[in-house]
């Protein structure tokens, strides 16, 4: 088992070495901009500096053989093997009380406060149900099992079954008499028997049932599916039930919009907790409180010391994502693994000694930028340039995160532009290509197309504003049109059967403005006259 | 009580007022038992509809003018359910799809099966098939006129079609070539001063020839929009004067206004405004390319002569655009964002030669 572990390790990481040798790195040099690939490179020979190799070599070989063994404090395994891994070694880094916690002191208070809720009314009302959501590795689950074991209550997790298989009435035969049950029922019966009766290995007598991993059948049914579990939950359950969902950007899969309706919500009273997404400076103090649990005597075989920039790097990268900076952090402080390559990002921050710093990421790893319709809206509208005159925000990142729904972006577009520029020769030069764009974009025989129109849109949108108007300004959305026929009872029956031969685009074109002057002058002859006749 | 133009249109063939040697070669077609399918092609107002009518009663009888409309509703592929209007007899069925928007090609095609399918009753009327009038026919879609090939061949034996349209060139070739074109031209003025006339005549008024001349100046030789115009004039002031005030179509006085507020500010707020102007005309539904068309005669009438000539330019242009996206609105302001952009400039040059 071990030995196969650690082939996999060695050859997985020796790939690695080869690209991410100094070497390499100044022969491709970085996409951006030669000042950006310059730093790379700078960073990686500073990092190298540490190494009693100062001097980069022209040998990609010997490179990488020196990086293997990268640090010269612990030196002792050179040649030696790379470590073998912990299968769990999540759990030497999980937290242990809460204030180990990542997670934002408010947040834990909420959590807590339920806790202590369900405590008081568990003579009376022990179905509590409560809601956690955020963004993925927003610290959910770990808060959750750090406060339960601080309340005393053992946590009792649903898992989907990969199958439900049920035995017939025969038993033990294997041919295939067995069917397979429905999960909703294996579900249900979870959640009422798993909050009554405790399991034969515990001792602990308060349970809290968990559900994370939520069954497919919920989503592809009706929300009143769930309606009624929950309302038989809340009437036989004995124990405080927690279900965690991860954000989602799209609707469809969003769990806690589809299951949780307000309505919902308030009729069982369920708490809902949002998480956010981990703070860069509480992140920066785990990777540290992380590193240090590295040094502790029994990990010092496995781990070494990471740069500074790599863990810097790293905390960038997760974008408020702890378990995704963990893993990263693992795999980049392995003994006998060289140091992940980082990548400049082109994104100034401003730190307290109010000098711009460069921010950098890993090169490889990492979660992609997500971008909202609105950030990108601003970067389009607003467009920033760095120094050299090179765009800030490329056309190229902004039209591939929406290339999904290129129409409604550039709709989004042109609803917004306007009060955004200052002069009528640049507006022209942006409608113009927004008009090529939904030609473009019309054309639905080749599919390259549609991408080529959203480039164009976004580029000639943010080339033409030479100096965007800066300020506040509300997004509005594209309008719909919407044609409504406009003739009112009298007008229709002015024109009689006739009426319905006529299409709305004739009618208000040909029609209306005076068929509206001979209807009002009839309705007022009418009214002079015996109504008896006007109801005829 | 009905319009005057519907009460005064003629139902024969014989007795329409100008075409009428063409009326007569529509009756000789009458007089056959078979019948093409046919394509009446003409700008607005010029009577192709009544020629229809007309050429129905020839063939069936004063049974067609029983009219009863119906409201149809349709399924779409994608399960929308949409209502389209339409008026017909035991004879015909007239239908505008273009109402449809861009489902017109379920529209066609169910229509089509719908009335087809099904035998005429009574088998003693002249005709075996029954006829279906499709107006506006130029509004369809590529899609829905391709299908309407196919089922203009399938159903032959059972229904035949007459469209409507205001210019062939929309229309596909497949379609154009099946059809038997008939070309309905505008009357000219002296032949509308003379409808006027007597339409006046039968109600007991008398007309100058003065304000029938400007009735027809103001209506662009549109006899439906003449007729119109004269009855709402009649409505404003009973016994007419020579120089009594003809009312205009609203959104033409609307278009002028937007053409006025061009020429006087070229700044993007402006436009901005410009464009919720657009936006008002387009939901009520005015045909992008008539804002297109009435902008650009404005405003080429209310500019100076050197500047004309680009105009008309980036005008084609863009109309052309307008036809292949499917935003309008963006190649409206494209428009007008251009002459506002070539009418600065040729003030500033303006004011530049004064200086001198």
């Amino acid at each position: 088992m071990s030995a196969r572990k650690k082939t996999w390790v060695r050859c997985a990481f020796s790939e690695m070495n080869l690209t991410a040798s100094p070497v390499t790195s100044e022969a491709t040099p970085a996409k951006r901009t030669r000042s950006a690939s310059n730093v790379t490179t700078r960073v990686s020979r500073s990092q190298s500096g540490n190494t009693p190799k100062s001097t980069p070599t022209k040998i990609p070989a010997v490179e990488s053989v020196d990086l293997t063994a990268i640090d010269d404090d612990q030196d002792a395994d050179i040649t030696g093997p790379p470590p073998e891994v912990r299968e769990n070694w999540m759990d030497s880094f999980a937290p242990a009380t809460s204030e180990d916690l990542a997670v934002h002191p408010k947040k834990i208070g909420e959590l807590r406060d339920w806790l202590r809720h369900c405590e008081v009314v568990r003579k009376k009302f022990p179905a509590q149900m409560c809601l956690l959501t955020g963004p993925t590795g927003a610290g959910k689950t770990a808060t959750l099992r750090c406060l339960a074991k601080e309340f005393g209550f053992q946590v009792q997790e649903w898992i989907n079954p990969v199958d439900c298989e049920v035995v017939n009435a025969l038993g033990d035969q294997p041919s295939g008499a067995s069917y397979v049950g429905s999960h909703l029922e294996a579900f249900k019966s979870f959640l009422l028997r798993a909050s009554r009766y405790k399991s034969l290995l515990d001792s602990q007598n308060k349970r809290l049932l968990l559900v994370e991993d939520f069954p497919n059948v919920l989503l592809s049914d009706k929300e009143a599916n769930f309606e009624e579990l929950l309302d038989e939950y809340s009437t036989y359950g004995k124990s405080p039930l927690v279900f965690i969902v991860a954000d989602s950007k799209s609707r469809g899969l969003n769990i806690s919009y589809r299951l949780f309706p307000d309505q919902l919500k308030a009729k069982h009273r369920i708490e809902h907790i949002s998480f956010n997404a981990i703070a860069s400076t509480i992140m920066q103090k785990s990777m540290k409180s992380f590193c240090s649990i590295m040094q502790q005597p029994q990990n010092k075989a496995t781990y070494k010391m990471p740069s500074s920039a790599v863990v810097d790097s790293i905390v960038v990268g997760a974008q408020g994502d702890i378990r995704n900076a963990l893993i990263n952090l693992h795999l980049s402080s392995l003994k006998g693994v060289a140091s992940m390559p980082t990548k400049q990002l082109n994104v100034g921050v401003a730190t307290k000694g109010r000098k711009k710093k460069m921010q950098s990421t890993l090169n490889s790893i990492g979660r992609d930028e997500s971008i909202t319709l609105m950030h990108a809206l601003g970067r389009v509208l607003n467009p920033k340039f760095n120094e050299d005159k090179s765009m800030l925000h490329s056309p190229e990142e902004l039209t591939e995160a929406f290339n999904t729904e290129p129409r409604n972006f550039v709709n989004f577009i042109h609803a917004n532009y306007l009060p955004h520029f200052r002069d009528i020769e640049e507006v022209v030069t942006a409608i113009n290509d927004l008009g090529l764009s939904d030609a473009m974009l019309n054309e639905y025989r080749d599919d390259a197309l549609s991408v080529m129109g959203l480039n164009l849109a976004i580029r000639g949108v943010m080339l033409a504003n030479s100096s965007p108007v800066s300020g506040w300004m509300p997004v509005r959305g594209p309008k719909r049109i919407n044609i409504q026929s406009q003739a009112s009872l009298a007008e229709q029956r002015l024109l009689g059967v006739g009426f319905a031969g006529i299409s709305m685009t004739l009618y208000t074109t040909e029609y209306s403005s005076l068929v509206k002057c001979i209807a009002s002058k009839h309705s007022e002859d009418k009214s002079s006259q015996s109504k008896d006749s006007f109801l005829n | 009580m009905a319009l005057w133009v519907d009460k005064y249109r003629p139902r024969e063939l014989s007795k329409l007022d100008f075409h009428k040697e063409q009326a007569e070669n529509l009756r000789n077609l009458c007089k056959q038992s078979d019948f093409p399918h046919l394509m009446f092609y003409g700008p607005s107002g010029a009577g192709k509809k009544t020629r229809i009518m007309c050429l129905l009663r020839e063939m069936y009888g004063s049974g067609v003018e029983r009219l009863r409309s119906e409201t149809m509703t349709f399924t779409t592929p994608s399960n929308r359910k949409i209502e389209v209007m339409t008026v017909s007899s035991n004879y015909h069925l007239e239908v505008n799809p273009s109402d449809a928007g861009m489902y017109d090609r379920t529209v066609v095609i169910d229509l089509i099966k719908q009335v087809a399918q099904t035998h005429q009753i009574e088998i003693s009327g002249q005709r075996e098939f029954k006829v279906i009038v499709i107006s506006e026919g130029d509004e369809l879609t590529k899609d829905a006129q391709h299908a309407l090939r196919r089922t203009m061949e399938k159903y032959v034996a059972t229904c035949r079609i007459i469209i409507s349209v205001n210019s062939t060139s929309r229309i596909i070739p497949a379609i154009r070539s099946r059809c038997l074109g008939i070309r309905v031209a505008a009357p000219n003025e002296t032949e509308i001063v003379s409808i006027l006339q007597s339409t006046c005549k039968r109600e007991g008024l008398a007309l100058p020839v003065e304000l029938a001349k400007r009735v027809v100046d103001k209506s662009e030789r549109n006899l439906r929009r003449a007729l119109l115009m004269l009855e709402a004039a009649k409505v404003a002031k009973a016994p007419f004067t020579a120089n009594q005030e003809i009312p205009d179509l609203d959104w033409q006085v609307f278009l002028r206004e937007t053409a006025a507020q061009i020429i006087s500010e070229q700044t993007p707020g402006k436009l901005e405004k410009i464009r919720e102007r657009l936006y008002e005309l387009l939901t009520q539904g005015v045909p992008p390319n008539l804002i297109f068309r009435g902008l650009v005669e404005q405003l080429v009438n209310n500019c100076d002569m050197s500047i004309k000539a680009k105009t008309l330019e980036f005008a084609t242009e863009y109309e052309h655009r307008m036809q292949s996206g499917a935003k309008h609105i963006f190649h409206l302001e494209a428009f007008v964002a251009q002459f506002m952009n070539i009418y600065k400039k040729f003030l500033s040059e303006l004011v530049m030669t004064d200086d001198f």
